[in-house]
């Protein structure tokens, strides 16, 4: 048998025997239930009335709120309870409206019919903001038509277009919190899955020494093929179930009219698709590797600590790459291919990091995934026949050859 | 023919195999014999490459082992090992796969293994739902899915009640009848001596005695002597000299003598005493030899 085949063969397994195994049914379960409950559930619990506060300088500003708040409850049922309200304050100069604005007092500022001032762009775009572009929209329809002189194409332009110019006291384009919030959520994703898949190889590997079945198994293969074969199984398992929880996440994302797809982007999935299989594939390897250094489940957590140290500590640059996407720990992380999975995604998402950086770290990462191999593979020949307490990686070093 | 030449293999401070070397001829059962710790469980993982020797080496066929060369070897280890909550037909068929059978043949070899060992109403239920017996007869199948050529079996009927003994028996009887080779360790010694044309025994790394069962006993330099006596044995037993008390069970004693003692004089003087009831005067049995290539 071709030695690929028997690769095949045992990632067959892994992906059969597992996938319907109720461990797995149940992590999937939970974590669509958990993506799902995330994005819906405060939905759900959004309803009764938004109580909205807007702030008004000069004239023409009235008119815009009392349009939004029709905008906003014309979809409710008749003779409920108003699923809106805005009410008006009105200011002298623009400095205190600011100011209440920052200390929260108010939730959105109109100055005049042409402008609208907003905290912060906000995660997911502003629901407030939105229906005061409606409602600008909508006033100046009003007057053209009372004019007379309604165009056909100047009414459409109206009823699409945003007449209010869109400041926000943070400065942020609004863009940007959408690109957080991917990055954020994509991290972590990314962080669960290359921690969940590789404490699966870990345990898959510790279990066939547990049960004595690997020397059975090695009569027949070699213990490459039987590693590589392990993580590719896993690997197609735990993609299936990482791709398919951001596919219902963003579908539920989408139906609750959270955030748009195409603001997601699909180089955005394609950089955290990539990060995973470069991720995934590094910490396979080592935790494979060191579930062949034990005999009993018990001890494979204890022996694999270090390395969910290091994804830890991998996670907590990248929140710091987050604020700072350019900043010296997420650059020095770019470069570091144990951290570089969980940095890199991160930093490309907020659109923060030159090509050649992320060309460069692939290169490196896939580099040491290579490296990886062989260091791992030999560790993980030297002990799986080794039974007993733990073995030290001195032991499993020498052991291959023995 | 599987030949073992000279193999070595030292685990830090622990001789394991020192200058091990026997065959296995196809067509015959040899029985791997050698008291706890003698290295036995070291050569058979040899063949697998699950040890490597420090020296010597193994030839199958006269040629040494390549890792393809043992597709067609089948291995049951000490410690028996299969996946407990895989489905036992599901688990047999994977290891025949792995062994480079195609998957119709791995699913009927499997269903004809699970019939042959009573088993085939279970073929849907998990391994770890199985007696220990009924594991031990799927560890054999997943063995013998890949109808190999050479059949390696670490004690293979330690632990099984004697009907379970059986089926095993005659099922490695049919493989070395086919043309197989086939070589099992066991500390079962009679069972041994009625199964085995050949037998090796392995003692602190090294083969101390090796060849077909019956030609090691009748050229054996020791004869097996059951004798019953009346009243004090002691005066009788010294007759024997250069013997070696067996085991004595009230009257009855066992003695293991030379060859070459002189059992005509022996008699004389035994029936003058007149106090000899029962005398038995034989090649020795297996347990005899191995005990004499142990001590």
């Amino acid at each position: 048998m071709r030695p690929l085949a028997t690769v095949w063969q045992v990632a067959l397994r892994e992906f059969k025997e597992r996938g319907r195994s109720r461990a797995y049914l149940l992590t999937t379960a939970a974590t669509v239930l958990l993506v799902l409950g995330v994005i819906v559930v405060p939905q759900m619990l959004g309803g009764g009335t938004d109580q909205f506060e807007v702030g008004l300088l000069g004239e023409g500003g009235g008119a815009i709120v009392e349009r939004a708040t029709q905008l906003g409850t014309a979809s409710d049922d008749p003779g409920a309870e108003p699923s809106i309200s805005i009410s008006t304050i009105s200011y002298e100069n623009r400095e205190e409206a600011e100011s209440d604005l920052a200390a929260g007092g108010i939730d959105a500022v109109l100055v005049a019919d042409s402008e609208v001032i907003s905290e912060t762009g906000g995660f997911a775009g502003n629901t407030l903001v939105d229906l005061l572009q409606g409602g600008a929209a909508a006033t100046k329809l009003e007057e053209i038509l009372a004019g007379g002189d309604g165009e056909a194409a100047r009414v459409v332009e109206l009823m699409t277009s945003h007449p209010l110019t869109a400041t926000s006291l943070s400065g942020d384009d609004p863009a940007d919190d959408t690109r957080e919030l991917v990055a954020y959520a994509g991290l972590l994703l990314l962080y669960m899955a290359i921690l969940l898949y590789g404490n699966w190889i870990l345990s898959g590997v510790t279990e066939e020494k547990t049960n004595r079945v690997v020397e059975v198994l090695l009569s027949g293969l070699r213990p490459w093929q039987l590693l590589g074969g392990k993580i590719l199984g896993i690997g197609f398992l735990g993609m299936a179930q990482f791709a398919g929880t951001i596919v219902l996440g963003l579908i539920a994302l989408q139906a609750v009219g959270e955030i748009a797809i195409p603001a997601i982007g699909t180089t955005t999935l394609a950089h955290l698709l990539i990060w995973f299989i470069l991720g995934f594939l590094l910490y396979a390897v080592m935790f494979g590797a060191a579930g062949s250094l034990v005999s009993r489940t018990e001890d494979a957590q204890t022996i694999a600590f270090p390395m969910s140290l290091v994804a830890v500590a991998g996670f907590f640059v990248s929140i710091s790459a987050l604020d700072d996407p350019s900043g010296a720990p997420a650059v020095i992380g770019t470069f570091v291919p144990i951290v570089a999975p969980f940095v890199v995604p991160v930093r490309a998402a907020l659109q923060s990091i030159p090509w050649w950086q992320y060309a460069a770290s692939v290169v490196l990462t896939m580099a040491s995934i290579i490296g990886m191999v062989f260091v791992a593979g030999r560790i993980y020949k030297g002990a799986l026949l080794r039974f007993g307490g733990r073995i030290t990686l001195r032991e499993a070093w020498r052991g291959a050859v023995e | 023919m599987l030949a073992f030449n000279d193999l070595h293999k030292r685990f830090d401070d622990v001789v394991a195999l020192d200058g091990c070397s026997f065959t296995a001829q196809r067509g015959r059962m040899l029985g791997f014999l050698g008291p706890n710790g003698a290295g036995k469980t070291t050569a058979m993982r040899a063949v697998f490459g699950l040890v490597r020797p420090d020296s010597g080496s193994i030839t199958w066929e006269g040629k040494p082992i390549a890792h393809e060369d043992r597709q067609p070897f089948g291995y049951m280890p000490e410690q028996r090992g299969l996946y407990p909550k895989m489905k036992t037909h599901d688990q047999l068929v994977y290891l025949g796969r792995l062994h480079g059978v195609p998957p119709g043949d791995a699913s009927r070899s499997a269903d004809r293994w699970l019939e042959r060992f009573g088993l085939l109403d279970r073929r849907d239920d998990a391994v770890e739902s199985l007696s220990h017996g009924n594991q031990q007869r799927v560890q054999l199948a997943a063995a013998l899915i890949h109808d190999p050529e050479l059949l390696v079996l670490d004690e293979p009927f330690s632990g099984l009640d004697p009907i379970a003994v059986e089926t095993m028996s005659d099922v490695l009887r049919e493989e070395a009848a086919a043309g197989k080779a086939v070589v099992f360790s066991s500390h079962q010694l009679d069972l041994v001596e009625d199964l085995c044309q050949d037998v090796a025994i392995i003692h602190e790394g090294r083969i101390v005695m090796e060849g077909g069962v019956k030609d090691l006993k009748d050229s054996a330099p020791i004869r097996h002597v059951e004798l019953e006596v009346e009243g004090d044995a002691e005066p009788l037993l010294d007759l024997l000299d250069g013997g070696r008390q067996g085991r004595s069970d009230g009257n009855r004693h066992t003695v293991i003598i030379p060859a070459d003692t002189d059992m005509r004089g022996f008699l004389a003087r035994a029936q003058e005493a007149g106090r000899l009831r029962h005398f038995t005067y034989t090649t020795p049995s297996l347990s005899d030899l191995f005990r004499e290539a142990v001590r």
